[in-house]
């Protein structure tokens, strides 16, 4: 399990890392997250998937793209292990991820630790009554002693930039602060993987560019990264390849960024863009 | 209803903790496993809306604005083990953050507003919503009752608690200790004002939410209604299937009005019309001068009463006497109901085992009623 | 919360119309308050912003250095339980006295604005509460020795009597102690030690949990509230009219809410349940008593047992 923390050499100098060097290290890394066949509807009634399929590689960065409520949030809350496929596999780092395996506190604890998901909604994700408690959450939960919890909740604050928020309520935060706050109460568990949806939604354009420079550094420090995005312009930055759903639950499409934004019929298609958008250049 | 520190004797409040503080362990327990983990998250939510609709000012007919509990709502929505846990949330919030409502007296609080009402309101809104569907507006007016009901009930244990302090604690010269008045003004005082406003609050905020879900939001309704018909033609499916005067209802129905009944009798002056010969009464003067030997001889030939003079307390405590005996006497009455109406009822349909057993749902049952829900509320979920 | 009588009095029963004034005194959320047509939804707002200015400003005294912010909240909490109880157990106005002068020296020592104190005391609930037991003084409510004849009433007098004066200063006297003492708690106790104390008091975990929680989504349904409310401002030319469709707009408004609340409490779930939460939250608090908490309890300890033992000295029971 590989923390981040300032000290790492890695994440100092990523900024200045070139794009291109992490893809090629996605397209080696071993399968960890292997979903096959996965469906899925709420209320027994709405599907949300359907027979979708889709392999995750250690350090490699996927894009989730399609319209809105074609089923990008819900695969990212199964390959998070909160809610579980009607029908399909779902197996991580080679374990099978089950509603009755997840039981299993030492198979909950490794997963748990292992996968990070930054909501989209960062007001349900901040929960506690101040910050400081709120990155101390997932740490203890996961059996750290306190002063080990207290000790990475220091190095993750200060590597988000976020040290004079701790004593804070989450009423007191503005949209910004509580995404941050959101990242830090995901990085300060240590994980490998980190699923992001729409992380950039809602936020000012400062704080967007913030957030994808960290997402950034997060896959040059070898992390792997799964996020649901609409925002075309930055794909080439952020993702090795992409998987675009259709309005059917289905995934229709993948390959890399380049690829899919040379593909216009496609994304017309799957009803991601109108039009009249348009698409940033596909050399990338 | 708040009542503040200073108004109880230290011994009330005790008790009001000795009661309050068992209940929020059985509604722990309860709620814990009925939906496991998730209730925490559940329970924080809706004790913030109960925090909540305790600020919301609800016009009502006369002009004036008034505030609710929400204890009839949540009970309505999740059962009233969650009402429990959520208003005492909401109460602790009042108490310790905001001055509002005693700390000591949170227990006695705890007892009239996330205890009481909330089971009370449960309990009629069951006994008056039966089996219609989940959409029909007898639900509405059900819900309505339930909460103007419960909350009255509240505000009368909050009445008798306040009431019985001028009796029970009182300094050497009879001068009050805590609150001054007695049972028959702090009663007619508490019912009186929510009789008229609080009540009716409680009644629209509980009737008015649940028309909204019944029109936006059925599959939260459904929550606490797994087994309840969705549409009128379904409910009718249903009642033929069933006899609606089981003799569990009826039982509560003849207990709940007796509960309702309870106060005339501490609130009505002198004493029952023609149960006790008056005081002015000479038989001589009437040219009777004996009762015949063969009546006399029946005259109090029961001597074994419990409560005789509807008091056991040999009259040092008259309103606790007589509470408790109107206690007893409705059970009792209640009791002998229900064991006459399932005699009447296995007489009546002697090979018909469903007929008063509780809710013996077929799980097959259609729910065609699902097609009420809006997909628009369904789609927010996934967004 | 109100200056007007609500509904009428029964003929028979000698209880006087003021006196159903009690019940919206006793009630300092304002449960049945009177109110100008129409006025609901602007109170509504008002209560949201006035909420959070309570809020701010506590954790503004909270933060500021003074004798009761550095004392353990469990020992301010313990120490708060057990002079309600003695404030509930004197019978003397002596005793009360003293324990309100004792407050008073507490929220100086504490860097309260002492005015700011006795008016949020006084101001708030007392008077209503004095406004109440008037009533109780007189022969009607509490029989007793007149000292002052007001009028006769089938030949005997009637009017105030020494036991209802007694009973009426008493009980506004403990009031405004046990009220000053839980505002010197909440005034000086930031909210998250506040809930630390009540943690490591025996409150079992979940409750803890379940009203850390509340408090913090309580901000956040405010919000969604007050857009609501302005929402439909903006919608409705003129006063809101008081009616029908403004008490099914109020059913939408908490249904809505209730909505709200539901989805937000499935996604809080899963986020916690996405950092490893199995039903027993661990939290991260460590307090140890020093040696000021120590001197602080035995103060507190000695001054009870003085109220008490000079209580009973001056009213033997």
């Amino acid at each position: 399990m590989c923390f981040l923390s300032p000290a790492d050499p890695r994440s100092e100098d990523a900024a200045s890392c070139h794009v291109g060097m992490p893809a090629a290290i996605g397209a080696e890394g071993e399968p960890i997250l292997v979903a096959t066949g996965l469906s899925y509807s709420y209320l027994d009634r709405y599907p949300a998937l359907d027979d979708v399929s889709i392999t995750i590689r250690r350090g490699e960065r996927v894009a989730l793209l399609g319209a809105n409520g074609c089923g990008k949030s819900t695969l990212l809350k199964v390959l998070d292990g909160l809610i579980f496929p009607t029908s399909g596999a779902y197996t991580a780092f080679g374990e099978a991820v089950t509603e009755d395996t997840l039981e299993d506190e030492q198979m909950s604890e490794g997963f748990r630790s292992r996968v990070g998901f930054v909501f989209q909604n960062s007001d349900a994700q901040v929960f506690s009554p101040t910050v400081r408690e709120e990155i101390a959450f997932g740490p203890l939960q996961l059996g750290l002693s306190r002063d080990d919890a207290a000790g990475r909740l220091e190095d993750v604050a200060g590597m988000l930039g976020i040290t004079d928020l701790l004593d804070r309520a989450p009423f007191q935060l503005s949209g910004g602060q509580k995404k941050k706050v959101a990242i830090a109460t995901v990085l300060v568990m240590g994980p490998d993987v980190l699923l992001f949806d729409e992380p950039t939604a809602a936020l000012d354009p400062r704080t967007q560019y913030w957030l994808m420079d960290l997402i950034e550094q997060l896959g040059t420090a070898g992390k792997t990264i799964v996020h649901a995005t609409h925002d075309l312009d930055v794909l080439h930055r952020l993702a090795d390849r992409c998987a675009v759903f259709g309005e059917d639950h289905r995934i229709v499409a993948e390959g890399s960024p380049q690829q899919v934004l040379a593909d216009r019929d496609l994304l017309l298609a799957v009803n991601l863009i109108h039009e009249r958008t348009v698409l940033p250049a596909a050399t990338g | 209803m708040h009542i503040p520190d200073g108004y109880l004797s230290p011994q009330t409040c005790a008790a009001g903790l000795l009661v309050a503080v068992p209940m929020l362990g059985v509604a722990a327990t309860k709620v814990h496993d009925r939906v496991k983990t998730r209730n925490v998250p559940t329970l924080a939510v809706l004790a913030a809306v109960c925090f909540l609709i305790m600020m919301f000012n609800v016009p009502i007919p006369d002009g004036t604005t008034a505030h609710a509990v929400g204890g009839a709502l949540v009970a309505i929505l999740l059962g009233p083990w969650a009402a429990v846990i959520a208003v005492s949330v909401a109460l602790a919030f009042q108490a310790l953050l905001f001055g509002d409502g005693g700390v000591l007296a949170f227990g006695v609080n705890v007892v009239n507003m996330a205890i009481v009402l909330p089971f009370v309101a449960y309990g009629v809104y069951r006994l008056i919503a039966g089996r219609a569907a989940l959409t029909s507006g007898r639900r509405v007016v059900a819900a309505f009752i339930g909460g103007y009901v419960g909350l009255n009930t509240a505000a009368l244990c909050c009445g008798i608690e306040l009431g019985i302090q001028p009796d029970l604690f009182q300094d050497a010269h009879g001068a009050p200790l805590y609150s001054p008045y007695h049972l028959s003004q702090a009663v007619p005082a508490m019912l009186l004002a929510h009789l008229v406003v609080a009540g009716v609050a409680e009644g629209i905020i509980t009737g008015a939410v649940v028309a909204y879900l019944q029109r936006a939001n059925l599959p939260l309704l459904r929550v606490n209604h797994p087994d309840v018909p969705v549409t009128t033609e379904e409910a009718a499916q249903d009642a033929a299937r069933r006899q609606w005067l089981r003799p569990t209802v009826v039982a509560g129905a003849v207990m709940a009005l007796l509960v309702v009944l309870t106060p005339l009798g501490l609130l009505a002056p002198g004493g029952a019309f023609g149960e006790n010969p008056p005081e002015d009464l000479d038989l001589h003067k009437l040219g009777l001068s004996t009762i015949p030997e063969g009546l006399n001889k029946y005259n109090g030939f029961w001597h074994d009463a419990i409560f005789s003079g509807y008091d056991f307390t040999g009259d040092s405590h008259p309103t606790l006497g007589y509470l408790v005996s109107a206690v007893t006497g409705i059970l009792v009455v209640g009791l002998v109901v229900l064991l006459i109406g399932k005699l009447v009822a296995r007489l009546a349909t002697p090979d018909d085992p469903t007929t008063d057993g509780p809710t013996t749902d077929d799980p097959g049952e259609p729910t065609p009623g699902e097609g009420a829900t809006t997909p628009e509320t369904t789609k927010k979920i996934r967004s | 919360m109100t200056d007007a009588p609500v509904g009428a009095t029964p003929d028979r029963v000698p209880v006087p119309q003021w006196l159903l004034q009690q019940d919206m005194a006793m009630c300092p959320c304002g449960c049945i308050g009177k109110r100008k047509k129409g006025s609901y939804l602007t109170k509504t707002i008002q209560g949201g912003s006035k909420l959070l200015q309570q809020v701010m400003f506590g954790e503004d005294v909270a933060a500021a250095g003074g004798l009761l912010q550095r004392i353990d909240p469990r020992v301010k909490l313990l120490s708060l339980l057990g002079l309600l109880v003695v404030a509930g157990l004197a019978h003397s106005m002596i005793t009360l006295a003293v324990m309100y002068a004792a407050t008073l020296v507490l929220a100086s020592l504490s860097a309260l604005p002492v005015s700011f104190f006795i008016k949020r005391v006084w101001l708030f609930v007392p008077i209503f509460t004095g406004i109440v037991v008037l009533p109780a003084t007189l022969s009607v409510v509490t029989h007793g020795d007149i000292v002052l004849t007001l009028w006769h009433w089938n030949g005997h007098p009637q009017g105030f009597t020494a036991q209802g004066l007694t009973a009426a200063a008493r009980v506004v006297a403990r009031v405004a102690v046990s009220i000053s003492l839980v505002v010197l708690l909440t005034l000086t106790t930031p909210w998250i030690r506040l809930l630390a104390a009540l943690r490591s008091l025996a409150v079992p975990r979940i409750f803890i949990l379940i009203i850390g929680m509340a408090y913090r989504y309580i901000f956040l349904l405010l919000t969604s509230v007050t857009d609501m409310y302005q929402a439909r401002q903006a919608r409705t030319p003129g006063t809101p009219k008081h009616d029908r469709t403004a008490r099914a707009f109020l059913g939408a408004s908490v249904g809505a809410l209730l909505g709200k609340a539901s989805h937000l409490s499935e996604e809080v779930y899963q986020a916690m349940t996405a950092r490893g939460y199995r039903g027993d939250a661990m939290t991260l608090d460590r307090q140890r008593l020093r040696s000021i908490d120590a001197s602080y309890i035995i103060v507190v300890v000695a001054f009870a047992a003085i109220m008490l033992i000079g209580d009973v000295l001056l009213v033997p029971r």
